[in-house]
């Protein structure tokens, strides 16, 4: 942990001056944090209680029952929604991680030609509006009869710029000699990489692996438009659905999102660091 | 050991040649590594891009899957204005032009969301930057809803700003009880909301990175100098940040001029329009409205403005140098 760069010698620590700033400090974030937190803490809270139909603020529901959860499952293919998630963003995740390290890798440690020039190429396409793209790709597979089918759904998001991006800016801290090293003893150039970088690259990777399947869980546009059909909807596209079928129950939709929502939040927890590193990673050393 | 720094600055590609043993070039060997992506590219980055620009000049038969070609019709359609009345039924009406309606709702969108979630980003990354007690948890919390997508966030806080919600409940007491979701002049509003809460924490973490990088021996230079806080920040903090906030802005803004998910899950673009942004009108002019031509046209306006955004804000940003 870097040391705070408010923490000097001289720097005032005592007085009522002192004290009334840092109550009002704590007391702004405080009240922040739980503006961010309490929208989830609800949505379970409601999901959990018996007659939700009234907003009341409780910190605990009077009565907890899990009726909503059981009549979800009963009336609605949740488990298949929840598989579809899983298959979705698990391929996604695999695909990306696969592609996005070789390619990281021949961008920032092999010498070829044109090299810049595919690369700007590539991260390029991060401008690109993703409407501009949906459309035609929309259309493309809908003469290949992809529509409603896993393949659609997953094909068009197993790369991506910003993983290239990533794993190239991570290889390009990595020493040159360690390549050369390994070239002398008799490696070719996929064992140097192989063997001696990817173990080195690990964070990279974990990071990206992290912000793909994120991505794909997260993902609500492109299921809407490719998926027509109930079955081979995945989590967000489901709670949208539920919302419209349900507009009275707000328990049920709430149930919806408590089941989105903690597998998020519990894999967020368990791997915090790497979610933030991940942001800082992205090369913005200013 | 010495190794040579090839970390390029953000951007900036430094060339170095890797001093090769054996040979010079690994052109077989690289095509090989970026296969899989330049193939995955093609498919569904590149030729898409092309077609979507003969699309824009097109118009697509869903049923018979017929493409004709009608030269500049749909762009042309874009064009006539609206009538700039409040009148949200007016908007209902076939002969009012939709395009310009979505554009102007987005910029309000755009003009409100991304100072406030800059400047609430940047404060709290001021604060939890400092010697602040349960950081890490704190942190954590302002985070948390950058990993929801915006679909989720906007279902949850739909059920807040429902009629009988929560924000009711508390409102209600000093008489501001209001349809907030309901009412076409605060729907967008409440899109709004949404997306600062969403993006405080994405904008803190960049500005938490930006100040880690920041020497912690100027501000002790600017302590010896006896400055205040506030000068401290003005001249040490700010002009330091210099990368990280334009990296934030221009991200904001990009990203903003796209706004989907928040707006079409809540109210789905509704109501009487009043949260119909500009994707939410290409959305339903291609897959509801079947104007696969003319949703094509929008979208390629959409791009050409945030490619000239981008370029331009990465061209006006040539001078890197910090000044004090």
């Amino acid at each position: 942990m870097v040391r705070s760069n408010y923490d000097y010698p001289g720097y005032e620590r005592s007085g009522p001056v002192y004290w009334a700033k840092k109550l009002l400090l704590y007391a702004g974030v405080v009240f922040g944090a739980l503006l961010m937190v309490a929208p989830f803490y609800w949505t379970v809270t409601t999901a959990l209680s018996a007659n939700p139909g009234a907003g009341v603020v409780t910190v605990i529901p009077e009565t907890i029952t899990f009726e909503h959860f059981i009549d979800l499952f009963t009336e609605q293919p949740v488990g298949r929604w929840f598989l579809n998630a899983f298959i979705f963003a698990g391929a996604v995740t695999l695909f990306n991680v696969t592609f996005d390290t070789l390619a990281g890798y021949a961008f920032a440690k092999l010498d070829f030609f044109a090299r810049e020039k595919v690369f700007l190429l590539f991260i390029g396409t991060m401008m690109i509006p993703g409407m501009v793209t949906l459309i035609p790709v929309y259309i493309i597979l809908a003469e290949l009869g992809w529509v409603n089918t896993y393949r659609g759904l997953i094909a068009p998001l197993i790369a991506s710029p910003f993983g290239i991006f990533l794993l190239r800016q991570y290889f390009l801290g990595l020493p040159d000699s360690l390549g050369e090293a390994a070239r002398i003893d008799g490696c070719n150039k996929f064992q140097a990489f192989y063997h001696i970088y990817l173990p080195l690259a690990k964070p990279a990777v974990a990071t990206l692996g992290i912000f793909a399947f994120m991505g794909a869980w997260n993902n609500f546009e492109w299921p809407l438009i490719i998926a027509t059909d109930h079955e081979l909807y995945t989590l967000p596209v489901a709670l949208f659905l539920v919302q419209g079928q349900y507009t009275q129950n707000w328990g049920l939709v709430m149930a919806t999102a408590a089941i989105m929502v903690v597998p998020i939040i519990v894999a967020f927890l368990s791997a915090q660091q790497y979610f933030i590193r991940g942001m800082t990673l992205s090369g913005m050393k200013g | 050991m010495a190794t040579k720094d090839s970390r390029s600055t953000e951007g900036g590609l430094t060339e170095f040649v890797s001093i090769e043993a054996f040979d010079r070039r690994d052109n077989l060997a690289a095509l090989l590594f970026i296969l899989p992506n330049l193939i995955v590219f093609t498919a569904f980055l590149f030729i898409p891009v092309v077609f979507a620009v003969y699309l824009s000049f097109s118009e697509w038969q869903v049923l018979t899957g017929e493409l004709q070609f009608i030269g500049l019709d749909n762009y042309r359609s874009l064009v006539y204005p609206l009538p700039w009345e409040n009148d949200w039924a007016v908007l209902s009406t076939p002969t009012v032009n939709l395009w310009w309606w979505a554009v102007s709702r987005t910029m309000i969108y755009t003009v409100g969301v991304v100072p406030v979630a800059i400047a609430g980003g940047l404060a709290v990354a001021l604060v939890l930057d400092r010697q602040i007690r349960f950081k890490k948890a704190f942190r954590a919390a302002y985070f948390l809803p950058v990993m929801l997508s915006g679909a989720i966030s906007a279902i949850i806080w739909g059920w807040i700003l429902n009629l009988n919600g929560i924000a009711n409940n508390v409102l209600a007491p000093i008489g501001l009880a209001h349809n907030w979701v309901g009412d076409p002049s605060t729907a967008l509003g409440a899109i709004m909301l949404i997306a600062v809460w969403a993006g405080i924490g994405f904008n803190m973490i960049i500005f938490l990175a930006g100040l880690q990088n920041i020497p912690d021996e100027l501000y002790e230079a600017a302590r010896i100098d006896g400055t205040n806080g506030w000068q401290r920040f003005r001249h040490v903090t700010w002009p330091n940040l210099q990368n990280t906030y334009f990296f934030v802005i221009v991200l904001a803004i990009i990203s903003s001029f796209q706004v989907f998910a928040i707006a079409y899950a809540l109210t789905s673009g509704g109501p009487y329009y009043a949260t119909t942004t500009i994707v939410v009108l290409i959305y339903q002019e291609a897959f509801q409205h079947d104007s696969m031509g003319l949703a094509a046209a929008m979208a390629m306006l959409l791009f050409v403005v945030i490619f000239v955004f981008s370029y331009y804000q990465y061209r006006a940003r040539g001078n890197d140098e910090v000044t004090y």
